[in-house]
């Protein structure tokens, strides 16, 4: 096992946001699974049929989920590598026969496991929704996969940010403008784009309307529910773009490291 | 052991180094001194492969830090000027964390830490956690995770600094005992009482260059016959030029410098040497008010090179 996983999760699990955080998390999940719950029992008129009731719990559970976890990922990843450079303990380790490459995959893996592990505590809240039926184990599977990759991605950024600074409190704040900009900006891009269009329909639309759309985390989940033979070109194209974010985030975040002797 | 020609660093335009050269021997306890932002700081993260020259050559070993700098760290233990350790790591975490960083094989790894645990003389408290250890503590603590791995060559960037006088004589005697085993050391300091008693020779540095003494020396030999040589400051009544162009004509002394009411000479040899020097100074006419002989051989050197300079 990489030293650097075992040295991180130790050193996070010590901190006392290692177990408030994911208390609030879960806390914040399950208020939106009773909201949803209760909005999808008595505000629709006429009979409510179970399967119904299991769709929205589970879909407004993922996206729950995704978003409290894009707000939570860059505070395990974005402090990652400034840290070391605050406390002066980064000259110990690029001395050391610890290779960048092997510091950055220890710092990555341990923010993404932490990450993990609220999507895995969150697991029984939203099993709420299998109770009621409409939700198979592909959606799971789908809805989960794509949200490990968000979140993969975001932690990479993070981490490049991490790289670039030397305080935590820099690092951080880009770290999240970077997730505001996928999110939110990409989003408002695409509405101006579309509404100096005149088809709304989405297939009509050219690539440099829907392009920016490809970058939203939530529009990438929201395509992991199409059905299995429509994943591409949607699905497929926001995967590649995620992939791509996270393996450039890696590759300059390590040779920021490489590089960083002087500021140790 | 580490051979330096004529090494290069900017930052920015800015001078980090300026064709600095160094040769230490094998098993040798060497010294670097220099006022604050002479470089020294610079050559020690060029040579811990922290940094890249810009120019110019650094080897350790016979290895070049820059083409080779995994094979340096396998032999090189270095000690940064301000080091940071993990204060909510248990003492034995520490250590065990930095025996898998340094590849120690899993055979070895209890006995490598238990070791550690030894050298740093915290046996019994490995499991505080660091933030519990005083700053004495934590400089052994890290001094003994730098000699995890059997380090051949130890790079020191002013290791005394924070430390009160017993922790300073601890770490003075574990030095001498470490160069003893044979490991290569170079060590900069500001504190230079403390590198005249366990330095075999020291470097001076200025500007990024090799800085040179009165007498054109840029490394003072301090344990060799040659350390033998004495500083003396003369205050004479009268004509201080025809003073020194007296004392240079005894055998082995040596005239640092000339100022208005005195000079300053290095006279080889020991008291009887001295003694016979001020003999001949009053057999030669010369009037002697103060004959002082005030401190170690390597303040006043420093001194009459960088005593003058602004820090």
């Amino acid at each position: 096992m990489n030293p650097m996983i075992r040295k991180e999760l130790r050193q996070r699990m010590r901190e006392r946001q290692g177990w408030i955080l994911p208390s609030l998390y879960l806390v914040v999940l399950g208020a939106v699974i009773a909201i949803t719950y209760y909005e999808a029992t008595t505000s629709q008129s006429g009979e409510v049929q179970g399967w119904q009731v299991g769709v929205s719990l589970f879909i407004a559970a993922t996206f729950a989920q995704l978003i409290l976890l894009l707000l939570l990922a860059p505070i395990f990843s974005a402090a990652s590598l400034t840290i070391e450079k605050e406390q002066r303990t980064l000259a110990g380790l690029l001395t050391s026969l610890l290779p960048p490459a092997q510091i950055w995959w220890g710092k990555f893996v341990a923010s993404l496991l932490f990450v993990l592990l609220m999507l895995i505590a969150g697991l029984p809240v939203i099993s709420a929704a299998f109770a009621f039926g409409g939700v198979g184990p592909w959606e799971v599977f789908i809805a989960t996969l794509t949200t490990v990759v968000i979140l993969g991605t975001v932690s990479a950024i993070s981490l490049f940010w991490s790289s670039v600074f030397r305080r935590s409190v820099h690092a951080t704040a880009v770290s999240y403008v970077t997730v505001i900009v996928l999110s939110i900006v990409t989003f408002i891009v695409f509405l101006v784009g579309m509404s100096r269009h005149e088809s709304l329909e989405w297939v009509k639309l050219p690539i440099a309307v829907k392009g920016p759309l490809f970058f939203n985390p939530v529009f990438f989940l929201m395509m992991a529910f199409a059905p299995k033979e429509h994943l591409f070109p949607e699905w497929v194209a926001c995967l590649i773009i995620y992939f791509s974010l996270g393996i450039l985030s890696a590759f300059l975040a390590v040779r920021n490291l490489s590089r960083s002797g002087d500021a140790v | 052991m580490i051979d330096v020609d004529r090494v290069r660093k900017s930052y920015n335009g800015t001078r980090g180094l300026d064709g600095f050269e160094l040769h230490v021997a094998d098993g040798e306890l060497f010294g670097l001194v220099g006022p604050n932002g002479a470089g020294k700081t610079t050559l020690i993260k060029i040579l811990s492969t922290l940094i890249r020259a810009d120019g110019g050559r650094a080897c350790l070993a016979g290895m070049d830090v820059t083409a080779e700098p995994q094979a340096i760290k396998r032999i090189l233990g270095y000690l940064p000027d301000q080091p940071g350790l993990y204060q909510d790591m248990r003492v034995r975490e520490f250590l065990e964390f930095f025996a898998d960083a340094f590849r120690v094989p899993i055979g070895q790894h209890r006995a490598v830490v238990e070791l550690g645990l030894a050298r740093a003389g915290l046996a019994a408290r490995s499991q505080s956690f660091v933030e519990e250890l005083s700053f004495g503590m934590k400089q052994r603590l890290l001094l003994a995770k730098t000699l995890l791995h059997e380090p051949k060559v130890l790079l020191l960037d002013e290791p005394a600094t924070g430390l009160d006088p017993m922790a300073r004589i601890d770490l003075r005697e574990h030095l001498k005992q470490l160069n003893a085993q044979g490991i290569t050391i170079l060590i900069s300091s500001h504190i230079l009482s403390e590198l005249e008693d366990i330095c075999s020779r020291v470097a001076l540095i200025a500007e990024g260059k090799n800085a040179t003494d009165a007498a054109g020396k840029s490394v003072i030999e301090l344990q060799s016959p040659a350390a033998l040589a004495q500083i003396y400051e003369i205050e004479v009544l009268g004509e201080v030029d025809q003073a020194a162009r007296r004392a240079t004509e005894m055998a082995g002394v040596t005239v640092l410098k000339t100022q208005s009411s005195h000079f300053v000479v290095e006279i080889s040899g020991g008291p009887a040497e001295a003694s016979g020097f001020l003999r001949h100074l009053v057999l030669a006419g010369v009037q002697v008010l103060k004959f002082d002989h005030p401190a170690g051989t390597l303040e006043q050197r420093y001194r009459q090179v960088f005593g003058d300079k602004p820090r």
